[in-house]
């Protein structure tokens, strides 16, 4: 690879947020002809190396080269006009419009002033061809396969004729078929000269396409080297290789009780084959990378997307949960993982946020604050949980993650289900707020109550479940025991699993 | 953040709705006052209960279109409502004061109908609610004109608008106190019991917040916004049982208020797109815009005139309010 070929280059980019130094010096080039992957744990800092170079944010440090000349980007539309197309998880297509308007949006071909439909059909029959797809251009763009709106996306920004190509996790929606469909596709474009930065969890598809991986942890960059000096066990070490923070708490000594929950070949639409149970007193783990079901677990436990396959036991009774209500009532509680769109009533008080699940199951015509909807029980309960607040009358929206998501766990502790749904605990709240989170999940169990915690976070995964459960592609992809540490869980979560791993999946079927 | 613990809040509360309904009771003060240099005996006692008695229908309604807007809709059809009331008070009772009784009874059957189905279709057929009732109105307006053949009777019995235009006479201190204000008081407190007090009225408030937050944590969030259509319905037909005693029947007796209800909420505070607002705030809310139509009929502008100043108040309510909420951050 020669020095002039280099398409781009990032360097010494530095992005700072409120509380978080999101990149810390990350510095990152990418040759013309060229697949550069990208590997990380989630918050490892992919996603925002991606979008200070998409325009989305603007770097508080560093510099950006585009084919050796420095650019700035102040806006998303600067990127694109650079040469820049960014494919982001969450495709963007209008569903109403078909493939042609929605490959030419922005950029429609006109005529005298008004819009060239031929030219534009012509145009996208072009570009579809070029990319070797069979997809009318004159489809409705919702019409088509998740596969095939991706298609349309890179169509897209080849009508912008993008130099530089930006693939964030391109296949995490698709079938195995279909990504090696996308991965042929991404290897035509490799050898038209395109520059291609291609970030994936999925480690056979790195070994498969990648020229040069990157790897990055908390914000800095571990490692570039050929994909030839990077078999996926030393991916794997370099993304997770960091030591166990000491404060998760002990765990009990005592067996767990009996079993609470009990799925025997749960599915639905995100899930198939879901085999699990939770005895009371222990903290079930479920790891899993975006997009591979844990969210869509937890929420089948809920009833809040409940399983249309498959049968629930939960204290020893058959039970269809249709909706959370239905799950509540049963005895389970659950906690979001979208604490703002899902959590919080944020213009309300503390003490009202808190007491919402009791409020749920009282008598309407109660009074607001009789007996057990006390101010003073909902203080109780704050001052326990360490709630730091100027007052408790005070909205939840002036609170910081970590004071936010105690309240909203003091509202189901204030139930007490005999099970807890846990989905991203401490997703976006600090270390100490941490601790104090998992500290309460333990108290939690041993008080006998069954514990399921989702979560993106692999150090956290190990450090408080008892055992973990691995999802992958809507399937429990095995268990594992905590001692098999993140490259164990993460050889699972990426659906590569070396052998030695099988012994402890045997065991904890049992 | 503050970082200190939890102190004692109890001036707070108090603090907080203070600030929440200022605004409608300071421009209140002033318009009223605006009102009694023009036309001095306002300032008598019979001059404010009267003036109380006219506001009271604008209040009752008030009482309850808060709770749909607080649940986060609108509920557009009152003004058709109280409109049917009143014709269909005059039909039901057919000049016979022994028919009152039963016909309030069907009128207010006819109001827990009507808010049933403008809950039900805006739950069960997810219609937004803003369309549901704008539905609901043209219906109820057709229904009404239906029902009067176009040509509505003169009157109603006098018992029937006892509750509008009834005044006792010789009552200590005020001398005369109209039957309306007693059931502007007695709505009110019912209106604030049930939104601030008791888990209902918690509820209401949790879904016109955040609806996914209150299904995840159990709340039954369909049936609290279709219960809150209701009350907003069954205070519609109060409002048209205290018109009906007040003028002749006809079928415009209630257009426009729909609006001006939720006028007088949104000058009192509450937020529209739900979450916040309180039931004294509506009701000062009311009778500030009430004070608004009297002063401006007293100077004796036009019509279109009037229109013009009630839209452009209305705008600069709400800007207000969503101003210091900015600023209260």
């Amino acid at each position: 690879m020669s020095i002039d070929a280099i398409a781009l280059e990032m360097r010494d980019i530095t992005k700072s947020f409120p509380g978080v130094r999101a990149l810390e010096a990350v510095s990152f080039d990418c040759a013309h002809g060229e697949v550069h992957a990208i590997c990380g744990e989630n918050g490892a800092g992919k996603s925002t190396l991606i979008k200070v170079l998409g325009g989305i944010y603007q770097p508080d440090a560093g510099s950006i080269l585009i084919e050796g000349k420095p650019a700035a980007f102040s806006h998303p539309v600067e990127a694109r006009r650079a040469g820049i197309s960014i494919i982001h998880q969450e495709l963007s297509l209008l569903p109403h419009r078909t493939v042609a308007e929605n490959i030419y949006l922005g950029l429609e071909p006109t005529r005298g002033g008004r819009l060239d439909r031929k030219a534009m059909m012509e145009g996208a029959r072009r570009l579809l061809g070029r990319l070797g797809s069979p997809i009318s251009a004159d489809a409705r763009a919702g019409d088509l396969a998740i596969a095939e709106q991706q298609t349309v996306e890179i169509a897209k920004a080849l009508a912008l004729d993008a130099r530089i190509l930006v693939m964030d996790e391109p296949t995490a929606a698709l079938d195995d078929t279909n990504a090696k469909r996308l991965l042929d596709l991404v290897a035509r474009l490799r050898s038209e000269g395109v520059a291609i930065v291609y970030v994936s969890h999925r480690m056979p598809e790195i070994a498969a396409i990648a020229d040069r991986v990157t790897i990055m942890k908390d914000g800095r960059k571990v490692e570039t080297a050929p994909i030839g000096a990077m078999p996926t066990d030393r991916i794997v070490r370099l993304m997770v290789g960091r030591e166990l923070s000491d404060y998760y708490p002990a765990r009990p000594d005592t067996p767990p009780g009996d079993v609470l929950l009990e799925i025997a070949g749960g599915g639905n639409a995100e899930l198939a084959d879901i085999d699990l149970s939770v005895r009371a007193g222990e903290i079930v783990g479920i790891a899993g990378l975006e997009g591979s079901g844990k969210a869509a677990l937890a929420r089948a436990i809920f009833g809040d997307q409940p399983f249309t396959r498959g049968t629930v036991r939960f204290l020893g009774a058959p039970i269809d949960l249709r909706h959370p209500r239905a799950g509540i009532e049963a005895g389970i509680g659950f906690l979001s993982d979208d604490r703002k769109r899902e959590g919080c009533l944020l213009q309300q008080s503390l003490r009202d946020n808190l007491l919402l699940v009791r409020r749920a199951f009282a008598s309407p015509v109660r009074g607001s604050r009789a007996g057990t909807l006390a101010d003073g029980e909902a203080d109780t309960m704050m001052r326990r949980l360490d709630v730091r607040a100027a007052h408790f009358g005070q909205a939840i929206g002036a609170l910081s993650g970590g004071n936010q998501q105690k309240v909203i766990l003091g509202r189901w502790l204030a139930r007490d289900p005999r099970l807890l749904v846990f989905c991203e605990p401490t997703r976006g709240i600090d270390v100490a707020a941490k601790a104090a989170i998992y500290q309460l999940m333990r108290d939690v169990a041993a008080r006998g109550r069954g514990v399921v915690m989702v979560s993106s976070d692999l150090p956290e995964v190990i450090g408080v479940s008892d055992r973990i459960l691995v999802m992958h592609q809507g399937r429990i992809a095995g268990e594992c025991s905590p001692e098999v540490g993140e490259e164990g869980v993460m050889a699972l979560a990426v659906g590569h699993r070396p052998a030695p791993l099988d012994v402890a999946r045997e065991g904890a079927l049992a | 953040m503050s970082v200190a613990a939890a102190g004692e809040p109890k001036w707070n509360g108090g603090m907080s709705l203070f600030r929440k309904i200022n605004i409608a009771v300071i421009v209140f003060v002033i318009l009223y006052a605006g009102i009694a240099i023009l036309q001095p005996n306002y300032l008598e006692p019979a001059g404010i209960t009267n003036f109380l008695r006219r506001a009271t229908p604008l209040a009752v309604l008030a009482c309850g279109q808060i709770f749909v807007l607080v649940a986060g809709g609108f509920d557009l059809s009152m003004g058709a409502l109280v409109t049917l009331t009143v014709i269909g008070g005059s039909m039901l009772t057919d000049n016979d004061p022994g028919n009152t009784a039963w016909a309030i009874l069907v009128l207010y059957a006819i109001g827990l109908g009507v808010g049933l189905v403008n809950g039900l279709v805006v739950t069960v057929l997810r219609v937004p609610s803003i369309i549901a009732t704008l539905g609901m109105l043209l219906s109820l307006n057709g229904v009404a004109m239906m029902w009067s053949g176009g040509s509505p009777r003169g009157y109603l019995p006098d018992n029937f608008r006892f509750f509008g235009r009834f005044t006792f006479r010789d009552v200590p201190l005020v001398g005369s106190f109209p039957v309306a204000v007693v059931v502007l008081v007695v709505v009110a407190l019912a209106a604030w019991w049930g939104l601030q007090k008791t888990v209902f009225g918690k509820r209401v408030f949790a879904i016109g917040d955040n609806p996914r937050a209150a299904a995840l944590s159990g709340v039954r969030v369909e049936a609290t916004r279709i219960a809150a259509f209701v009350i907003s319905a069954l205070a519609a037909v109060t409002g048209g049982i205290l018109l009906g005693g007040f003028g002749g029947v006809s079928v415009d007796v209630g257009s426009g208020l729909e609006l001006q209800a939720i006028a007088a909420c949104v000058i009192g505070g509450v937020q529209l797109m739900g979450g916040r607002g309180s039931v004294i705030g509506a009701v000062a809310g009311a009778l500030t815009l009430f004070a608004l139509f009297t002063l401006l009929n007293l100077l004796g502008l036009p019509q279109p005139l009037k229109d013009t100043a009630q839209g452009v108040i209305l705008i600069s309510a709400v800007a207000s309010g969503a101003w210091r909420r900015r600023r209260a951050g």
